[in-house]
């Protein structure tokens, strides 16, 4: 479904809100997934869908409805069941709708080619995957995926935002007798997907790390790939919301303005950095703001929404998800600043460390201190004077990332990382005493 | 509550187009699903929704190779265009296939399944339900280190049909209920969160009578003050010990060690790419020894309250019990059609997704531990140094499904047999098989409870599925425990 009649579904069910003020978000999409194993594609899906969400307030009481039945009758009863859940909810004097204002969508966050990319170019890219590891005498693994996604809000006090955009991205996973390797691409371009280089990036990670030798698990110098790194990274971003600043599970509680990092160190929520260019506005309609995290290490701000801008009586960064969630206001489009050097140059200055590809199942071990736990995975290798020696059995580490921050230098390189919760645009990343805490036996 | 079949006109018209655009198979799985959910959190209703969505998701085979397209247009040119590209889906993915994944099902079910419900959720009044949280929300502030206190309440309810062009024509309607809470205390550079009943919640198939039996109401209090006392417990030691770990716990290690490493599709390379593989294989079954004598796991996706608990599962297969380990051997996987063929079995009816939205993949659906014969309190009676730990915080296991660790939200010292002091941030970890065969006693059935995790996460585009692990306390001994905080 396209903007005009996105837009014109959004004002019919505003006309059909008698109760109170309404919000009403449509959201439309399709996306394709082609994913394989063993060099053959098994799970090949495409999913479209058009749906709509009434956000109704009655002095401060607020229920939310959600359908994608699109008839007549189906959208007046979503309109009632939201208007009688408000009429139940208790009030609430920061709840409230928003007028919002005018924002523009960044260059390049949509490209037509991905908008209506096929099941068979998904293939084709796979199949070039597949020759790779096939050359190579190994299996491969992943996936190629394609959207194309529309959102409109709009709400009775007149606010209107639409935005159209693609998104698409390819991994792979090349699995040999004793040793695996990783790669990953993401760009709004299918065009800019480069099936091969990834298949032969993880082939070489792959061939590199066979026989992998065991190591003693303890303070390490690490480089961490983008691809690590992010995933290290995702389990920080929700302390730059309001909320978590507010109710106190934050590190930032001990005070914005205080340096938490090292002087190299800055992070900023950028929805319009070229490397992922995305939706201008928030789930409430209000235009994102570029939001400086952390500045040479320094905290210097949170991410709010309606009602924790009003609630702190900070502006609104127009980071609302939609609505209702637990979470609140959230850093979507997390940017790291790079380096200087290149990964090459932060490998070659390393006399003894890890290199690693990529992480598995990160997750919080103690919130305030931000230590984490998690698994390498698919290309861990030993660095001996500033060269790649061989690969070494997966480990496991228990890390703060704050002191991981205080300690590390970046790469001049950046790249999209991400899964399906998070999407970071960063530098690889050598962090000096990271703490490996176990071996296993692969 | 019976199911009544109401999309056999479109499923037909799907399907007959499937099977003219060239698909030697195909199924058609419509769903008509409701999702209310309310949160309380500090007093506000922060949540007060009610989705509804209705769409179909059609399989479609073709020269051993999958399609899958799913649509919310059930519109005559809906239904046929999605099911073409259902099989255009297929095709592409027989052009490009090295090998094929597939066969082409032949079991036939005419039948119909309806979830028992005791409490229809329609009849109790919404003023009624946020009022319970309300109360049971502001019970948790019990003291004023609470810095957020949260209620809430999840009731699902799906209507889904299954038609095949073998002739199954299969209804269903299933619900599914869920209630919990949580108090966050923050102290001096600490905040300690304690989560009831067990770390997500109680959740389980049937209707309020669910929410009932989970007493949030006699425990709110109660789990405000722990959280509090947790800022001023000391830390839990390090080293090697006994650790007993509540029913909630043990639910995780099964979901966790067990349950995903298990799948066949996992083992068969499916997910390796992101879920990960594991260590098992088909030539370990009936001689890998998993656990002690004191386990027992099995599949029952037929158990009355089980989350998973189906009459067919979503490539239209009958709902079994199954042993995937026998008094600690390994025995079984749990498995679809495809994948079952592959080691020479038959199904298990483990196939499983998220919504008609979604590609049916293999879950752990039900998966239990069976009750031992120990009164949980005789647990602790010849423990002379351990920890015992409750309701879940932390959870990491590696992509074989072999180096775990694990932290819970509260411990308790035990020493000579009993239970102590409290303690804050208890974690401990193993390696899969040597943990389970730690486990020399597992708690009699009365405190066996069907505990459901309702945030499974699989697949790409990553399906959220609804398993259930019943589990009873369990004792481990000579655990590592104390990691993460110990350097």
């Amino acid at each position: 479904m396209d903007k005009a009649p996105r837009e014109a579904l959004a004002r019919r069910v505003l006309s059909l809100c008698a109760t109170g003020e309404s919000e009403v978000i449509v959201l439309d999409g399709d996306d394709g997934l082609t994913r394989f194993t063993q060099n053959a594609i098994h799970q090949n899906i495409a999913h479209r869908e058009t749906s709509v969400r009434v956000r109704t307030l009655v002095d401060g009481r607020t229920g939310v409805a959600a359908t994608n039945l699109l008839d007549e009758a189906s959208l007046s009863s979503l309109v009632a069941r939201a208007a009688s859940m408000a009429e139940l909810a208790p009030s609430d004097p920061l709840a409230g709708l928003l007028a919002g204002g005018a924002s523009i969508a960044p260059p390049g966050a949509y490209v037509a080619a991905t908008a209506q990319a096929s099941p068979e170019m998904r293939a084709g890219l796979a199949a070039q995957i597949f020759g790779i590891a096939q050359r190579d005498g190994l299996w491969a693994a992943g996936y190629v995926k394609s959207s194309r996604s529309g959102i409109t809000v709009a709400n009775s006090r007149g606010l209107l935002a639409s935005f159209d955009g693609t998104d698409s991205g390819l991994n792979v996973k090349q699995n040999g007798p004793d040793s695996t390797g990783f790669a990953e691409y993401y760009s709004n371009d299918i065009g800019k997907l480069d099936a091969k280089r990834a298949a032969e990036t993880a082939a070489g990670k792959t061939q590199g790390s066979r026989a992998p030798e065991a190591v003693e698990p303890g303070e390490w110098t690490v480089v961490l790939e983008p691809a690590a790194f992010g995933e290290l990274l995702s389990y920080i971003t929700e302390h730059f919301s309001a909320q978590s600043y507010d109710e106190g599970s934050s590190f930032l509680c001990d005070g914005l303005g205080k340096t938490f990092a090292g002087e190299n160190v800055t992070i900023v929520d950028d929805y319009a950095h070229p490397l992922a260019p995305s939706m201008p506005f928030d789930y409430e309609g209000t235009p994102k703001q570029r939001v400086p995290l952390l500045e040479h290490g320094v905290a210097r701000g949170v991410v709010t929404d309606s009602y924790w801008a009003a609630k702190l009586d900070i502006p609104d960064t127009g980071h609302a998800l939609p609505a209702p969630n637990s979470w609140g206001p959230q850093p979507v489009n997390v940017t790291v600043a790079p380096g200087c050097k290149s990964t090459a140059e932060l490998i070659a200055e390393t006399k003894r460390g890890i290199l690693v590809s990529r992480f598995w199942y990160i997750r919080p071990v103690d919130l305030r201190q931000t230590i984490v736990t998690g698994m390498t995975r698919d290309g861990t290798f030993l660095i001996e004077n500033g060269k790649i020696a061989h690969g070494v059995r997966n480990m496991r580490f228990n890390q703060s990332i704050l002191t991981a921050l205080n300690n590390v230098e970046f790469s001049s390189e950046l790249a999209r990382s991400g899964n399906y919760s998070y999407s970071i645009v960063l530098p690889a990343a050598k962090i000096q005493g990271f703490r490996f805490t176990s071996l296993t036996d692969f | 509550m019976e199911a009544e079949l109401r999309f056999e006109s479109p499923a037909m018209r799907a399907l007959d187009t499937a099977r003219a655009r060239g698909a030697g198979y195909a199924d058609i799985r419509f769903e008509d699903g409701r999702a209310e959910r309310i949160e309380v959190r500090n007093g506000s209703v922060l949540t007060l929704s009610d989705e509804s969505s209705i769409g179909y998701g059609i399989r479609a085979f073709y020269d051993g190779a999958w399609g899958f397209a799913s649509s919310d247009d059930a519109s005559d040119a809906g239904l046929d265009a999605t099911a073409a590209l259902a099989v255009a889906i297929a095709k592409a993915g027989a052009a490009v296939a090295a090998r094929r994944f597939a066969e082409a099902p032949v079991e036939v079910y005419v039948d119909s399944y309806a979830t028992p419900v005791q409490i229809d959720p329609a009849g109790v009044p919404l003023g009624e339900r946020v009022a319970l949280l309300l109360d049971v929300e502001r019970a948790l502030h019990a003291t004023p280190r609470i810095s957020v206190g949260r209620a809430w309440v999840d009731l699902w309810r799906t209507d889904k049909e299954f038609y095949s062009t073998t002739g199954s024509k299969i209804g269903q309607l299933l619900y599914q209920s869920g209630s919990g809470l949580s108090a966050l205390a923050v102290g001096e550079r600490d905040a300690q969160e304690r989560t009831f009943p067990g770390d997500v919640g109680l959740y389980q198939s049937g209707g309020w009578e669910i929410v009932s039996s989970a007493q949030l109401r006699e425990n709110a209090a109660r789990i405000g003050e722990q959280a509090s006392q947790l800022l001023e417990a000391p830390q839990c030691p390090s080293g090697q010990m006994d650790i007993i770990l509540g029913g909630s716990q043990v639910s995780l290690q099964i979901h966790e060690s067990c349950g995903h490493a298990a799948e066949l599709d996992r083992i068969m390379g499916w997910e390796a790419n992101f879920s990960g593989t594991s260590f098992l294989d088909p030539s370990l079954l009936g001689k890998l020894r998993y656990g002690s004598e004191s386990v027992t796991i099995l599949i029952d996706n037929t158990m009355p309250g089980g989350l998973a608990t189906v009459g067919y599962d979503d490539e239209g297969s009958k709902s079994v019990r199954s042993d995937i380990i026998r008094d600690g051997m390994l025995v079984g996987f749990e498995m679809s059609r495809d994948t079952a063929r592959t080691i020479g079995r038959e199904t298990n009816a483990c196939v499983r997704a998220q919504s008609w939205r979604n590609v049916p993949m293999i879950r752990m659906c039900n998966l239990n531990l069976l009750p031992g014969e120990t009164p949980f309190e005789a647990l602790f009676d010849d423990v002379a140094n351990g920890v015992y730990m409750e309701s879940n915080r932390s959870w990491s296991i590696d992509d074989h499904r072999l180096n775990f660790q694990f932290g819970c939200q509260v411990g308790w010292e035990i020493r000579n047999g009993k239970r102590g002091r409290m303690l804050k941030n208890p974690t401990y970890a193993g390696v899969t098989p040597q943990f389970w065969n730690s486990c020399d006693a597992v708690a009699d059935r009365r405190s066996w409870v069907a505990w459901g995790t309702p945030n499974c996460g699989k697949g790409e585009p990553m399906q959220t599925g609804r398993t259930a692990q019943a589990a009873a306390p369990a004792r481990f001994r000579n655990v590592k425990v104390g990691v993460g905080y110990d350097g």
